[in-house]
């Protein structure tokens, strides 16, 4: 048996294998080996600003991920998950500095982890809630019933009456102490990175499951032909449903992690601006895979504060550049989605994928 | 009373407006089968150039037509830099490059003409409002009302009697078939481009007029949307109606509402009424019901 993949001609005998999480030791060793760089190489050898790049990167994901499953896995386009990031986050904040826990649990720090599966929960049922309406609408529509959502959640419920509570007016300050997990309070840089690793790995091993199973499968033959799919006797309501619920929660799991990495909460860190960001990351990174979404994120951010740099020396020259960086952002975010989907349709996971079976059958290709 | 019949009148003028942009949505739709997500920022491109004309010493109604100019040249390029090569693409791969494409103009026109709101200086239409007995209407809202309605009655009669009307239906109900009945469908997305900018470019001169212009007007081209999604993705008439009726939502729900929920309950109330709406009717009023095959 090849060490990097089956050798022309040999094939998986059952499914069980074909959907194994390790196929061959090599793969094994791959996984090991990036779970290496993430959890101890980066945080040992870079420096903080590298550390708060490599958690943007982080939270990116963490939202694409369930971008990637409605839109890419189940085929519901959905233009509002920013919303959904808000809930968590709100839920997250709320329950830390409002809620009234007991002493065992401030002295123990358990109200934060407590908190970020709340925001899960809370988040994804908020998500089914817009998501009903996929029962009945398809395409287009669809896509309006999900910016709905944003404009509901975001600009109206948590910006005129979520802000309001606790009397602060806008935005929810995070005194430097409040998040804490277990003994650790979150306050460096490192620490935050480590929490955004164990949560985006936690995430990406819980969707690789997921659409291993049958809900997976579910989705994408809901996906591919959501009559056909019916016709096969899938409850197609209950599994678009499930895909709304499971995004949803993934969503409020991001949204809890951005309250550790900030330190004071307001309507605006969620604009829609954010949840058209999050499409096109899973479109640059490659629709339906979850490489695509880590990916996407990885590329978006990169070339994103990469341009940061390249505008820093320009500056000195045209000083209009730099203030009106933003704007420069926007549109260049905007020419590298239409360039991606004009000359790239399937993304950076496709290129991936080419090299990979480059790679398996060299060096003797056909 | 009062304060209904004053909500239900400016309602309906206010109506027209959104109603005008409605249009531009609806067009593209029904030409090239896509939803035009950068339609809020071709207003806004409308807005700022009709602006930069008349600051030239361009009449009003002068700058409006060499707008209209601009915006086909505007329309063809972009058709033919960005969206030719995705003719046969999937419809979700259009869809996003206008995504992209509202971006990308959002962020041009940010930085060319900052966001600071500007004016027409000076200004065009009377700010004292025409007094109907208890009523008073700005006669902004009455212009754009009366420039709707023609507007639609010019759409009506060319998608129904012209050729190249015909056409682009054609090409909105099936590419392939359009195209091998000798159709071109290159032209017929650049009218398609054409034509929404251009409307898209009467609506923001417009809107312009009522509170200056800044980013917010691409906002409003959103706002649309529950109007356009209302009459039915792909009806001419949807659009007008559908956009009279957000309007008169919009104004009501202001007057009545926003006692109970303060706050922006104006600018929510057409997509909550929206999402529930879709529930009942999944095509809007008029829209075309796909029947779907396996």
């Amino acid at each position: 048996m090849s060490s990097v993949w089956l050798p022309c001609g040999d094939y998986h005998q059952f499914y069980k294998e074909d959907q194994g999480w390790w196929q061959s030791t090599f793969i094994k060793m791959k996984m090991i080996l990036l779970l290496l760089i993430v959890f101890v190489g980066i945080p040992m050898f870079l420096p903080g600003y590298y550390l708060s790049v490599g958690t943007m990167v982080g939270y990116t994901a963490m939202g694409a991920l369930g971008v990637q499953l409605l839109i890419g896995y189940t085929g519901l386009v959905t233009l509002g998950h920013a919303a959904f990031i808000a809930v968590g986050a709100y839920t997250s904040t709320l329950l830390v500095l409002q809620f009234p826990w007991p002493k065992f649990f401030t002295d123990w720090g358990l109200a934060y982890p407590i908190s970020i599966v709340a925001a899960g929960f809370i988040a994804g049922i908020w998500s089914v809630l817009f998501g009903l309406p996929s029962a009945k609408v398809k395409g287009f529509y669809l896509i309006l019933t999900t910016m709905a959502a944003q404009f509901i959640t975001v600009d109206f419920i948590l910006t005129q009456y979520v802000s309001q509570i606790g009397g602060r007016g806008q935005a929810f300050s995070l005194p430097p102490g409040t998040i804490k997990i277990g003994p650790w309070v979150i306050d460096s840089d490192v620490k935050i990175y480590y929490l955004m690793a164990v949560l985006t790995t936690l995430i990406v091993i819980a969707m690789a499951n997921l659409l291993r199973s049958k809900p997976g499968r579910a989705w994408v033959a809901i996906r591919d032909n959501d009559i056909a799919a019916e016709a096969l006797g899938i409850n197609i309501i209950r599994y678009k449903l499930l895909a709304f619920f499971v995004a949803g929660f993934f969503a409020g799991v991001a949204g809890a992690f951005w309250v550790s990495n900030t330190a004071a909460l307001s309507p605006e860190h969620f604009p829609w601006f954010w949840s058209l960001w999050l499409v096109g990351v899973i479109l640059i990174g490659g629709v339906g895979s979850i490489h695509g979404a880590i990916f996407g994120s990885v590329f978006m951010v990169l070339v994103m504060e990469g341009l940061q740099w390249a505008v820093i020396p320009l500056s000195a020259y045209y000083p209009k550049l730099l203030m009106d960086f933003a704007y420069i952002k926007d549109s260049a975010f905007g020419l590298a989605i239409c360039a991606f989907l004009i000359y790239e349709p399937n993304g950076l996971s496709y290129r991936w994928w080419q090299i990979k079976n480059y790679f398996n059958l060299w060096p003797f290709s056909y | 009373m009062e304060l209904f019949l004053m909500s239900l009148i400016t309602g309906i003028l206010v109506g027209g407006i959104y109603a005008l942009v409605a249009l531009g949505w609806v067009l593209i739709y029904k030409c090239s089968g896509v939803l035009n997500l950068a339609m809020g920022e071709l207003t806004l491109i409308g807005a700022y150039v009709t602006l930069t004309f008349y600051q030239a010493g361009i009449p009003f109604i002068l700058a409006v037509i060499c707008t209209l100019l601009v915006g086909i040249v505007l329309g063809f390029v972009t058709e033919r830099i960005f969206l030719d090569k995705l003719i046969g693409e999937p419809i979700l791969a259009v869809i996003m490059v206008t995504v992209g494409l509202s971006f990308f103009f959002k962020g041009i026109v940010e930085f060319i003409w900052s966001t600071d709101t500007k004016v027409f200086d000076p200004p065009i239409f009377h700010i004292k409002p025409i007094e109907l007995g208890f009523l008073k209407l700005s006669p902004v809202y009455l212009w754009s009302f009366v420039l709707a309605i023609f507007l639609l009655i010019i759409f009506v009669c060319f998608f129904k009697y012209t050729r190249w009307g015909l056409s682009m239906q054609a090409t909105a109900d099936d590419e392939t078939a359009a195209l091998s009945l000798g159709v071109s469908a290159r032209f017929v997305y650049a009218a398609a481009w054409a034509i929404a900018f251009m409307s898209a470019g009467v609506g923001g001169a417009l809107l312009g007029n009522i509170n200056g212009i800044n980013i917010s007007i691409g906002y409003l081209g959103l706002l649309v949307l529950p109007a356009v999604v209302l009459g039915g993705l792909n009806s001419v008439p949807g659009a007008i109606v559908g956009g009279i009726i957000i309007g008169v939502l919009q104004n009501l729900s202001g007057a009545y509402l926003d006692q109970f929920f303060p706050g922006g309950v104006k600018e929510i109330v057409p997509f909550a009424f929206m999402a529930v709406f879709l529930l009942f009717k999944p095509y809007g009023l008029w829209g075309w019901e796909r029947i779907e095959r396996v």
